[in-house]
């Protein structure tokens, strides 16, 4: 198609409007982490022209610039605790963990939903879904039971569980249309070479399949990095995500906005860094030219 | 190398009936052509061979053994698939070593053994690349590198040139062809394309809605075709149809379409006078002649370079003729064809069978 200059101008301008519109909450919070009190509540707010301070950061993670990361310090005014940095631990393992468990099993399942016949093979995928129609808070109070007669309230192990549990139905059936869309007669061909189930697994179709697994990884690391509900009613003082003490820098004397975007933006690097440690296999085409084109 | 032997083979999808009481030996060494229209059952026959699909009912014995309940890699069979298949993160060699790799073989004898497929394919210089990076004809040849190198007792070819373009497809059965008969395997090649059965086959299969019409060299199945249908599908153009009557003069008999007589040879004497048949012509069988009984209306001259298509209507029946290049006809002017009598092909016009 042939476009005019001008034409290709209001393209590119409506381009960087919508950039801008996904760009812009995320740059004026990470604007609030390093402002001070009164600056954050200036009108017009202050885009560009604030005074950066680490103190917010300093607070929250205990760190005072001069680096590392230091003992927690009684920073605040009434002794509160707003020291963050074992709870972003706490949030890197349950997401890892979680994603890790979620990944393994649904790989399997789904590799199986879409390969082997079985009878009730279609009625499964719906049953699977059906899991993920239940709001999570109608069961939160019984998983609570649950938990503490299993002995899994408040452990990491817990919250991995049940979060893993919650992205699997997703996951299972993100894989399968991923898996799926590898064709049916690389397997057949696999078979034939003489290859067992799992090494055709193992060596054909999991190397093929890794950048839809990424992708639901990702899926997976994000709903687990976000999740609010159940670890704030399956937790009590052992451990605590993200977003649930983000939460309690809204307090009866007033809310710290600026602890609270520290504590935001440093909870967007693990999610950041796990995204492009899986960029690369989410690029890569599937098939890649196994097929005619 | 080894027969392969179907006896009263039977398998449905559901209510579908796909292949009925099939019967068929396939000898050693043979290249056997299973064709037929989309839907006639010789990929499921094809696949029931290799072991992908189930035996519905009947034997299949490979080499004089049944194996009906034996396991695809126990079959002793090679597969090259209509879409080659091919391992996509997997480079061109672990693609062709992959059987003997996962059979455990010594890593020297694989070596061998591919570089040896690779130069009868002449893939030498194509080792090293990933299958995304090679032409659709190199894929293909991997796929029958991956076959050649198991020693398999029966090939298997599933429509393997059907996404290549015409020039490659035809340099291709040429190629598959000399495999075959360096090989010297039993091999059993699925195809609706009639060419590549006329061209590369010892033996055709013709299938139809899951039964088999008739079973034949190349040129059996052209000049002595049992039914309309196989002669519908054999040859291109395809053969043209005339629908009429059998007419007795005496001891000779002769085929009768509207204005039309055509005298039948010697071998028609016993029939019966009034009998409704269907008579076939084959496009290159019938001569430009001014004397010629058959009269045509040209409609359309269709140049394909070394000779014409002559386009034209036989009372009332669409007739396709071949003729030489340069012969001086013009559309829309009555063209008169002659054609030898033992070159017509009578079907019975209720059945269909060749009379």
């Amino acid at each position: 198609m042939v476009r005019s200059k001008s034409q290709r101008m209001v393209r590119m301008i409506l381009a960087w409007i919508v950039v801008g519109l996904f760009f812009f909450p995320l740059y004026y919070w990470m604007t609030v982490a390093f402002k001070e009190g009164r600056e954050i509540f200036d009108i017009p707010p202050r885009v560009f022209n604030f005074t950066p301070t680490m103190k917010n950061f300093e607070e929250v993670f205990g760190i005072s610039f001069g680096f590392g990361f230091g003992e927690q310090r009684e920073v605040l005014p009434g002794g509160g605790n707003w020291y963050m940095t074992p709870r972003l631990l706490d949030s890197i393992i349950i997401a890892v963990g979680s994603t890790a468990l979620a990944i393994a099993i649904s790989t399997f399942a789904s590799y199986a939903l879409s390969r082997m016949d079985f009878r009730g093979r279609h009625h499964f995928v719906g049953w699977v879904l059906s899991t993920r129609m239940m709001p999570p808070v109608a069961v939160a109070i019984p998983m609570f039971f649950m938990f503490r007669d299993f002995g899994l309230m408040d452990t990491h192990f817990g919250i991995i569980l049940i979060h893993a549990l919650m992205n699997l139905p997703l996951a299972v059936l993100l894989l399968k249309s991923f898996f799926d869309d590898i064709p049916r007669e690389i397997d057949e061909s696999a078979i034939i070479d003489g290859a067992s189930r799992f090494l055709i697994f193992r060596r054909v179709v999991f190397p093929m399949a890794k950048g839809g697994i990424a992708a639901t990884a990702v899926l997976c690391f994000i709903f687990s990095w976000t999740e609010f509900l159940f670890v704030l009613t399956l937790t009590q003082t052992g451990l605590k995500t993200v977003p649930v003490v983000a939460s309690t820098f809204v307090t009866s004397t007033g809310t710290a906005w600026g602890n609270m975007a520290a504590l935001g933006t440093a909870a967007m690097i693990p999610a950041f860094i796990f995204i492009l440690l899986v960029q690369k296999q989410l690029v890569r085409g599937l098939t890649l030219g196994s097929l005619k084109q | 190398m080894a027969t392969v032997e179907y006896q009263k083979i039977g398998k449905s999808f559901g209510t579908v009936v796909v292949l009925n009481d099939l019967d068929l030996t396939i000898n050693e060494g043979e290249f056997v052509v299973l064709l037929g229209a989309s839907g006639c059952g010789k990929t499921t026959l094809l696949r029931m061979t290799a072991g992908l699909e189930t035996v519905g009912s009947g034997n299949l014995s490979i080499d004089g053994r049944r194996v009906n309940d034996v396991h695809p890699r126990d079959r002793d069979i090679a597969m090259v698939f209509q879409n080659y298949a091919l391992y996509p993160t997997m480079k061109v060699y672990d693609n062709i070593a992959f059987s003997l790799q996962v059979a455990k073989r010594p890593e020297q004898e694989i070596r061998a053994k591919v570089d040896e497929a690779a130069s009868v394919l002449g893939l030498t210089p194509y080792l090293g690349r990933y299958p995304k990076e090679l032409s659709g004809g190199q894929r293909q040849r991997v796929a029958m590198g991956r076959a050649m190198v198991r020693n398999a007792k029966v090939f298997l070819f599933d429509e393997p040139l059907s996404n290549l373009d015409a020039k490659l497809r035809a340099h291709m059965r040429v190629e598959i062809r000399q495999l075959h008969d360096r090989l010297a395997a039993t091999t059993i090649y699925v195809t609706h394309d009639q060419i590549e059965a006329m061209t590369m086959a010892d033996k055709i299969v013709l299938m139809h809605e899951g039964r088999i019409i008739q079973v034949g060299k190349p040129d059996d199945l052209y000049d002595i075709p049992n039914s309309k249908y196989v002669a519908d599908f054999i040859g291109s153009p395809t053969m043209n149809f005339l629908d009429g009557q059998l007419r007795r003069a005496g001891k000779k008999v002769q085929f009768v379409c509207g204005d039309l007589k055509l005298s039948l040879p010697a071998g028609f004497s016993d029939q019966q006078d009034g009998r409704r048949v269907i008579c076939g012509i084959r496009p290159a069988d019938v001569t430009l002649s001014a004397k010629g009984e058959i009269t045509g209306e040209l409609s359309l001259i269709e140049k394909t370079g070394a000779d014409m298509q002559l386009h034209t209507t036989v009372e009332n029946h669409e007739f396709v003729a071949i003729v030489p290049r340069g012969v001086d006809v013009a559309a829309g002017t009555s063209v008169h064809f002659a054609v030898q009598a033992d070159k017509l092909h009578i079907f019975d016009a209720g059945t269909e069978l060749r009379i």
